[in-house]
């Protein structure tokens, strides 16, 4: 029954679903975990990154958190070559912001140019859905700072701790229970490692399999992106107890 | 009068050993009447390279922006910094792109490469780049400031006899020329640090320090 | 023959237009209102060819007010003058350039800070303590050199003001027949009488 509206551009199903859309995000359930955490005095975002083959070269650079404007970063999960198109229109409207007005694009209005693209690619013919959810965080002086989560239907919310990706089902329970509303962001780092630890496939953690990155105010009071160096991550990781060989098998 | 000259303005660039200096005047004017001695000419790139934009001011604004725009993406796309003459290319080809409507702008580019050496390049206002090794100068006061770099600069200066030479030319020329002045700016470029100074120039008795 | 001129306080910015409309050697009106507020703390003031100045006055109203209806927050001073530049620096290389000269004058709530940007038909932007444009400018910029400073009262703003309007009394060749004043700081926007 289902092949007779799925096969074409996406339009409804007779129960009133878009298949298409929900198929995109069955893909996303499958990516590697990506989580954010809003904290009082800044904003985590740790991801899970998937090692597919020991001879795979290793990226020297991210892959699952990605700068988006110097205000804003953005974790993501789902098909890799559809986000590469959505970080890239995302760099280049924050950039045509500056452009226009000479100050950095609030959080909300990136979050939302990218959402109306998403949208447009569940409507319009030809055209299948982007297989990506990502997790927004990011400053501006109108409502500091603020997490955001969107989907492929082009459905975004602000967020005080969310997940995206791989169990994320039983990762936002876990949120949900130790999430307290004056979290620091110290506190939040130690959580989001905790969460990830048990709802990652693998036993132990380590820089390989993770990326993680903070927004904040630096030492100058700045607001300062934080993307962290595999060293960084094997000392947080080793500051909770949860990194190298000796953790639970 | 040129349209290039209607606001006044003029910058210099030099190359040292390991080491360049790019300096401008203040003066923001139309024509006779000087409107602001806080205009903002020179535009730092990277933490090793800096533009210069003499010109029509309104230009010069819209290509600041401009490159920053482009630099800001290329950054992001390439994850490192630009290197001065992939800059000064980029500069080059956004110019020539309006080669039958052009931008009224010379701009200048100074910096160190990766490897800490000095650059230098000057360019007209449809992009078509000069590659000196010594000094490059353009704007209002570019006449006098050639004769200037001409007579004061030799090869090899360390960096603050590289700023004394340049702001030495910069002031002289300034002070000959009723579109340039204001008070200057000069950005010694180091490998370790950028040294920003600002120079007072021949001008008034009480100087209005913050128009 | 038209006179703006934009003041900046401690915590305020005075706006200052004539308000003749004048063409050729004939004064139309003598009530001329050449200011227009943008949003609740940014105004604008505007010289040049009449047709244009009030449709581009409008078309920048309308373009700050849909940002916010779109939005929910408002544009800051700044973002609303590189905004306005571009626009002007745009039609600068059109077909038909608009030929209209701007003050900018805001009160930013999210520094706590007043603002002033003096923008012309060519598009360039200053940011300024105190600036004017016109004719007026030649008259009255010696003056705001000499008693202005960056932290005067509102009382002091308005005795440099009514020391500007003399001056043009007694040496302008025109007859500016009134000026109408405005301030905008944390509460807004509002005429004075001066």
């Amino acid at each position: 029954m289902a092949r007779r509206y799925d096969a074409r551009t996406t339009i409804f199903s007779p129960e009133g679903r878009l298949y298409q859309v929900e198929y995109a995000m069955e893909a996303i359930s499958h990516a590697g975990t990506a989580l954010g955490i809003l904290a009082s005095d800044g904003i985590v975002i740790a991801a899970e990154k998937k090692v597919t083959s020991k001879l795979l070269e290793q990226t020297t650079t991210s892959e699952k958190i990605y700068l988006l404007n110097d205000n804003v970063i953005g974790g993501v999960a789902g098909i890799t070559a559809d986000a590469n198109i959505l970080i890239y229109y995302a760099r280049q409207v924050a950039q045509q912001y500056l452009y226009t007005y000479d100050e950095d694009i609030p959080v909300e209005q990136l979050v939302q140019k990218l959402c109306d693209l998403k949208q447009g690619y569940t409507q319009y013919g030809g055209l299948r859905p982007f297989g990506v959810s990502f997790i927004y965080a990011g400053y501006d002086s109108h409502h500091g700072f603020q997490l955001y989560r969107s989907d492929p239907s082009g459905n975004y919310g602000g967020w005080k701790a969310t997940c995206i990706g791989a169990n994320n089902a039983s990762a936002q329970s876990l949120l949900k229970q130790d999430y307290k509303d004056d979290i620091t962001l110290k506190e939040a780092k130690e959580l989001a490692v905790k969460v990830l630890s048990k709802t990652m496939d693998s036993t132990t953690l380590s820089s390989e399999k993770l990326e993680f990155a903070t927004v904040s105010r630096n030492d100058e009071n700045k607001i300062a992106y934080h993307l962290y160096k595999p060293s960084e991550i094997d000392a947080l990781l080793k500051e909770h107890n949860l990194g190298g060989q000796e953790t639970e098998q | 009068m040129s349209i290039t000259q209607y606001n006044g303005g003029t910058i210099l660039a030099m190359a040292g050993k390991n080491c360049v200096v790019i300096g401008s005047d203040k003066r923001l004017g139309v024509q006779n009447l000087t409107v602001s001695t806080e205009f903002q000419k020179i535009f730092p790139v990277t933490e090793k390279c800096y533009i210069g934009l003499p010109g029509l001011a309104s230009d010069v604004q819209t290509l600041s922006e401009l490159f920053r725009l482009k630099v800001n993406m290329y950054k992001l796309r390439e994850e490192r910094e630009i290197e001065p003459l992939t800059l000064a290319n980029m500069i080059s080809s956004t110019l020539y792109g309006r080669r039958f409507g052009p931008y009224f702008c010379e701009p200048i580019v100074a910096g160190l490469d990766k490897n800490n050496k000095p650059h230098i390049y000057g360019m007209d206002l449809i992009g078509c780049l000069n590659f000196p090794d010594d000094f490059t100068v353009a704007g209002c006061a570019e006449e006098a400031l050639f004769g200037m770099c001409e007579s004061l600069w030799e090869p090899d200066l360390e960096p603050d006899d590289l700023f004394e030479t340049a702001s030495q030319a910069l002031l002289s020329a300034a002070d000959r020329n009723s579109m340039v002045g204001w008070g200057a700016v000069i950005h010694t470029i180091t490998p370790d640090r950028v040294i920003t100074r600002t120079l007072k120039t021949r001008m008034v008795i009480y100087y209005i320090s913050y128009i | 023959m038209e006179f703006l001129l934009g003041i900046t306080g401690k915590d305020f910015v005075l706006t200052v237009s004539d308000t003749a409309a004048i063409r050729s050697i004939v004064v139309f009106k003598n009530n001329d209102d050449k200011s227009l507020d943008l949003n609740k703390h940014v105004v604008m003031l505007y010289s040049g060819n009449p047709g244009d100045t009030t449709h581009f006055a409008e078309y920048i109203q309308r373009n700050v007010k849909l940002y916010e209806i779109k939005n929910g927050i408002e544009l800051t001073p700044k973002a609303t003058a590189t905004f306005t530049r571009r626009e002007l620096a745009t039609s600068l290389r059109s077909r038909k350039p608009y030929n209209v000269n701007l003050l900018i004058a805001g009160y930013d709530v999210t520094t706590s800070l007043p603002h002033l940007y003096w923008i012309d038909y060519l598009g360039t932007n200053a940011t300024l303590p105190y600036a004017a444009h016109g004719y007026g400018a030649y008259y009255t910029l010696s003056i705001l050199d000499k008693y202005h400073r960056p932290d005067i009262s509102l009382d002091e703003a308005k005795a440099i003001v009514k020391k500007c309007i003399e001056e043009l009394k007694t040496r302008f060749l025109f007859n500016l027949s009134g000026f109408k004043v405005k301030v905008t700081d944390k509460d807004g926007i509002r005429e004075i009488e001066i």
